[in-house]
């Protein structure tokens, strides 16, 4: 019989079911819950827990010359890595390791007692270290190959390549630009180990090997590059300049051939380097032009046919506009001349005058094209825009001041571009600094096209205007930059640097700009020297640098000298050679000049003469000021292989040895020469004495 | 022996759903400990398991010749005895892993408090028999509390703190079917709540480390969390099949502590996977579901009271025990029934599976 306690237990009973059924189904709920929406991170926590990477560094691509010479190659060094968990002595493995790696032993007792699955102790180190670590044989601690990057030729070309980082990512340069194609991509040896610790032995020890970067080909000439680091490095040196940039560019390719700034670094120890000398200041560095823009203003101008070449200016010495007075820098002005003299004699009152006549709507309409106020899109790091006004806000003295290329800033880059597209025959072309991706077979991967951005001038125009800058070069500013044999076209600049809300007093940046051969350019380069003590001009100091580049790059190009224009024949005697002093006691020195029709200066109280400006071989006007010096030779402290002297006379002996900045020491007497000391083929520093015999 | 009337009314899906875990357990035993083992022999821990399992059959066999209404006879004394072996324990006992719960004898340590929950059934049941239905105020249970309290105290002092966990399950799992009051049983758990803080000053530190990482395993991952962390990850990583018997990363290299006993489920959410690990759970659903069934349909109020205390300690058990692998229980080292490795647990499990089939086996005729 059910007695009333007996319901209750019966209730309580089938209560009871259901609590426990409850129980059980929240069970499977969290288990559910536990291996479904929470499996993928505790599954990828399973795999971390015993499966350890070490990792395998890709070897990074090469960077060659246009012409596949080693710019920078990856050597491989090794690093050394530990395992903590696998350490069975953390302190004892410590001190042997600091004994041998040079480190602090209990810094590195602390980090191999860290709970981490992988550590490095020290990357990149000497094979012989290595080897060393290798022996100890400690668990635990193991080696690994990676690569380290070396550039052969240090500080060469060390704004273009850049460098890279302890984990040979790319840092600067094209190492940064260019980093996806070099890198590679990293493997590793994957090791898998149990709760305790231990390796399992049968386990997947994968191997998953690097993928090597690809090699990259820039457009650099090795060879053109060590000609303008030479020049930069002269400019330095002779002028005392704070810093200097030579970019020298293939003006119908839009490649370029050599991109120097001076001082520089070596990307092998960037490091030791103050940051400031990483920056490539060739582009993300906007300067005042000044007078080499107007290149700029004297294209915008014919383009929009608002001058003929013979339109008369004339240059009363200065320029009122808005009620401020513009001078010229000739003292006096220029008087009445030609558009086509106001060019050649960089008039700033013609110029304005020009850009007045011009308007601002078609001369932004021409700056804009040319390329300025935006970036040129080069492949390089850090690119500037260059500073412009405001369009809408431009009142006539900026468009005044802007045509003789003030209150307007333009990066070296962006100039040399926009020149180069005069001397393209008006078409511009985006500037490329790598040429070729190939991977390690040598099959190209990417190679790069001349990338046209647009025409801007017509080629008639441009042509018309390579005419004009030739005349620059021919009788005006430019006269430095005449190189005999070749047509050079180009513009001088000399602007007063901008700092603290106005013009600094003394200081200044010389320019050069231009190309050659004027009818068929084939290289195009700028010469920035920033700061230079002493002579300031772009005409007197930038233009000879164009020269001597010149003189050196037009041959390495294979381009074959023309014979001098036959039209104009006077020319040639306007101009005269500056014979070479060097060597000579100041007395004969001044007595040359004197003979070839040259007044001197002599600014050092010496009684040999070391150095001149300008250099020998340069052409100047008649009655042209010939520097002398005496102490140390201003010539750059570079290599100069000693020539073979034997045979040759006493006077083409001195000559050839004051080109190559040598001194002579005569021993005997006669006029020609039999011995030498040193021997031919020697390198020697420039400056250094050499001992000929005469008979 | 046995007349065939009697062994016809035996529960044979209670026998088969016993049959099916323990050759689970064989297996799984098998699985966690075949590559870590103290002996030569890579299976020794199945073949003892196994070994106590075949012994405990016979027991039971042996027990259902007796009417479990002896053992209502003998409460007080297996009280006694149960008292007697807790205090042997105290001072001859020898301790593992900071606890002194073993007793020696020859080749067998012999853990009494896992013989304890099933001796304070008997007794419980042999108490409440008489008091059915007259549990209305606290002077009318506190008698119970202190015939529990004094074993309690005793199991909790060794420590075990899992073990007096169980008695308090099986004393309320009791007194709930035997029809308290449910305004007093309601009282009693919020003078027991508001007693927390003043146990919480009597438990070990390491008890309290257990706690506060349930809250949070990421305080000490590599120490007191670890366990709940690894196992976490072990089931998580098993996702809907299981790496398979032998496979599982976690619990065969080392990662997974206890793989054998007390984290053994995890071994089966990680090897067999959803499928596996819930139907396991089913199995002792249906374990449990066949223990009420068997309360119900219990001859007499003793027998009710006795299953309802079986499956009260076997539930807590299961909720307790999957729930720490789970890591939603704190872990308190509660094995797993039928399932865990330890020869004390399945010794007193199947004897208590033994006394429902008897209860079973002599059931009413007539069900109400």
């Amino acid at each position: 019989m059910p007695t009333a306690s007996h319901v209750i237990v019966r209730k309580r009973i089938v209560f009871f079911l259901c609590i426990v059924c409850l129980v059980m189904t929240g069970l499977a709920g969290r288990l559910f819950f536990l291996q479904f929406f929470k499996s993928p991170w505790l599954t990828e926590n399973a795999i971390d827990q015993r499966v350890r990477e070490i990792p395998v560094e890709a070897k990074r691509g090469m960077i060659f010359d246009r012409n596949g010479r080693e710019l920078a190659v990856s050597v491989s060094s090794a690093s050394v890595y530990a395992i903590p968990a696998e350490i069975r002595n953390a302190d004892e493995t410590a001190a042997k390791l600091a004994a041998i790696l040079n480190l602090d032993s209990n810094k590195l007792a602390a980090k191999l007692k860290k709970r981490q699955a992988f550590t490095w102790v020290q990357r990149k180190i000497e094979n012989e270290t290595a080897r060393a670590v290798q022996r100890l044989n400690l668990p635990g601690i193991g080696i690994t190959q990676e690569s380290q990057r070396y550039y052969p030729h240090e500080n060469l070309a060390s704004h273009v390549l850049g460098f890279t980082g302890i984990d040979s990512q790319g840092l600067d340069g094209v190492e940064i630009t260019f980093d996806s194609y070099l890198k590679g991509r990293p493997g590793s040896i994957v090791v898998e180990y149990d709760g305790r610790g231990r390796e399992i032995p049968l386990a997947n020890h994968r191997f998953v090997p690097p993928v090597e970067g690809n090699n990259i080909y820039l457009t650099i000439d090795l060879v053109i590059q060590q000609i303008a680091e030479r020049e930069a490095e002269k400019i330095l040196k002779e002028h005392q300049a704070k810093a200097a940039t030579i970019i020298i560019m293939d003006p119908r390719t839009g490649e370029l051939l050599a991109l120097v700034n001076k001082p520089d670094y070596n990307p092998n120890r960037f490091a030791d380097y103050a940051p400031k000398l990483w920056r490539n200041i060739a582009v993300s560095n906007a300067y005042e032009p000044g007078s080499t823009f107007k290149i700029i203003t004297a294209a915008a101008a014919m383009g929009e046919k608002v001058v003929r070449l013979q339109d008369r200016f004339f240059d009363p010495g200065s320029v009122e506009v808005q009620g401020r007075h513009i001078h010229c820098w000739k003292h006096g002005g220029h008087g009445s001349q030609s558009f086509s003299e106001v060019v050649q004699n960089s008039c700033n009152v013609g110029f304005v005058n020009v850009g007045l006549r011009l308007g601002v709507e078609p001369f932004y309409h021409y700056i804009t094209n040319f390329g300025f106020g935006q970036p040129t899109g080069v492949d390089l790091p850090g690119e500037a825009k260059g500073i412009m006004y405001d369009r809408n806000k431009v009142k006539p003295i900026n468009l005044a001041t802007m045509s003789i290329g003030q209150s307007i800033a333009v990066t070296p880059l962006q100039l040399i571009t926009a020149v180069s597209a005069v001397a393209n025959d008006g078409v511009l072309l985006r500037p490329q600094i790598v040429r070729e991706v190939r991977d390690k077979k040598g099959e190209i991967i990417r190679a790069f096209q001349p990338d046209i951005v647009r025409t801007v001038l017509k080629p008639e125009v441009a042509r018309e205007l390579k005419g004009v800058l030739e005349d620059v070069v021919e009788e005006g500013t430019g006269k430095n930059a005449f190189l005999e044999g070749f047509h050079v076209a180009g513009k001088t600049g000399t602007a007063q640097k901008v700092g603290g809300g106005g013009y600094e007093l003394g200081k200044y940046v010389a320019s050069f700009v231009g190309f050659a051969p004027a009818d068929n350019p084939q290289m195009a380069a700028i010469v920035i020297i920033d700061e230079p003590v002493g002579l300031y001009y772009g005409g007197q100091i930038a233009a000879p640098v164009f020269g001597a580049l010149a003189k050196d790059v037009l041959p390495y190009l294979k381009v074959a000298p023309q014979p001098p224009a036959s039209d104009r024949p006077a020319e040639k005697d306007m101009h005269i050679l500056v014979p070479s002093l060097i060597n000579l006691s100041v007395a004969e020195g001044v007595k040359e000049l004197q003979k070839a029709g040259l007044s001197v200066r002599i600014e050092e109280d010496g009684e040999r003469i070391a150095d001149q400006i300008p250099k020998p071989g340069s052409r100047v006007p008649k009655g042209g000021v010939v520097l002398l010096y005496t102490r140390t030779p201003r010539f750059t402290a570079s290599e100069v292989t000693v020539p073979e002297l034997r045979g040759l006379s006493s006077k083409e002996t001195i000559e050839l040895l004051a080109e190559l900045g040598l001194v002579i020491k005569p021993e005997g007497a006669g006029t020609k020469v039999i011995r030498q000391d040193p021997l031919p083929g020697t390198k020697l520093q420039a400056g250094a004495s050499i001992t000929v015999y005469l008979e | 022996m046995l007349s065939r009337r009697l062994l016809k009314k035996l529960d044979f899906m209670l026998i088969t759903v016993t049959l099916l875990l323990i050759a689970t357990s064989l297996v799984i035993i098998g699985s966690a400990t075949h590559i870590n083992n103290p002996s030569e022999d890579r299976y020794w821990y199945v073949e003892r398991q196994g070994l106590f399992a075949l012994a405990n059959f016979l027991l039971i066999f042996v027990m259902l010749h007796f009417d479990y209404k002896a053992l209502s006879k003998y409460a007080n004394i297996l009280y006694g005895i149960n008292l007697f072996m807790l205090l042997a324990v105290m001072f001859v006992g020898t301790s593992a892993l900071g606890a002194q719960r073993w007793i020696q004898i020859g080749p067998i340590s012999l853990q009494p408090s896992e013989f304890s929950k099933i001796i304070m059934i008997i007794c419980l049941a042999h108490m409440l028999d008489k008091r059915t239905g007259r549990l209305n105020t606290i002077k009318d249970v506190l008698p119970i509390f202190i015939y529990v309290g004094v074993p309690f105290l005793l199991v909790l002092k060794q420590p075990d703190l899992g073990t007096s966990l169980v008695f308090m399950a099986i004393l309320f799992g009791m007194l709930f079917v035997a029809g308290i009051n449910m305004r007093l049983l309601m009282g009693i758990f919020a003078a027991g709540i508001a007693f927390m803080p003043i146990f919480w000053h009597f438990l070990k530190d390491y008890q309290k480390m257990r706690l506060l990482v349930f809250i949070n395993p990421n305080v000490d991952p590599l120490g007191s969390g670890y366990h709940i962390i690894q196992s976490k990850i072990a089931i998580g990583s098993g996702l809907l099949f299981g790496k398979g018997l032998f496979g599982g990363t976690q619990s065969q290299l080392n990662f997974l502590p206890e793989n054998h006993t007390d984290f053994i489920f995890a071994v089966i959410g990680e090897e067999l996977g959803f499928v596996g690990a819930s139907l396991v759970l089913m199995l002792y659903l249906i374990l449990l579901y066949r223990g009420i069934k068997i309360a119900g349909a219990a001859r007499d109020n003793f027998g009710t009271l006795l299953a309802a205390g079986i499956v009260s300690m076997l539930a807590f058990h299961v909720l307790v025990n999957v729930g720490m692998t789970a890591g939603i229980m704190p872990v308190t080292g509660i094995p797993l029934p039928l399932m865990s490795y330890g020869v004390s647990a399945l010794t007193t499990n199947l004897v208590s599976l033994g006394i429902l089939l008897n209860i079973y086996m002599r059931r009413q005729k007539i069900l109400f």
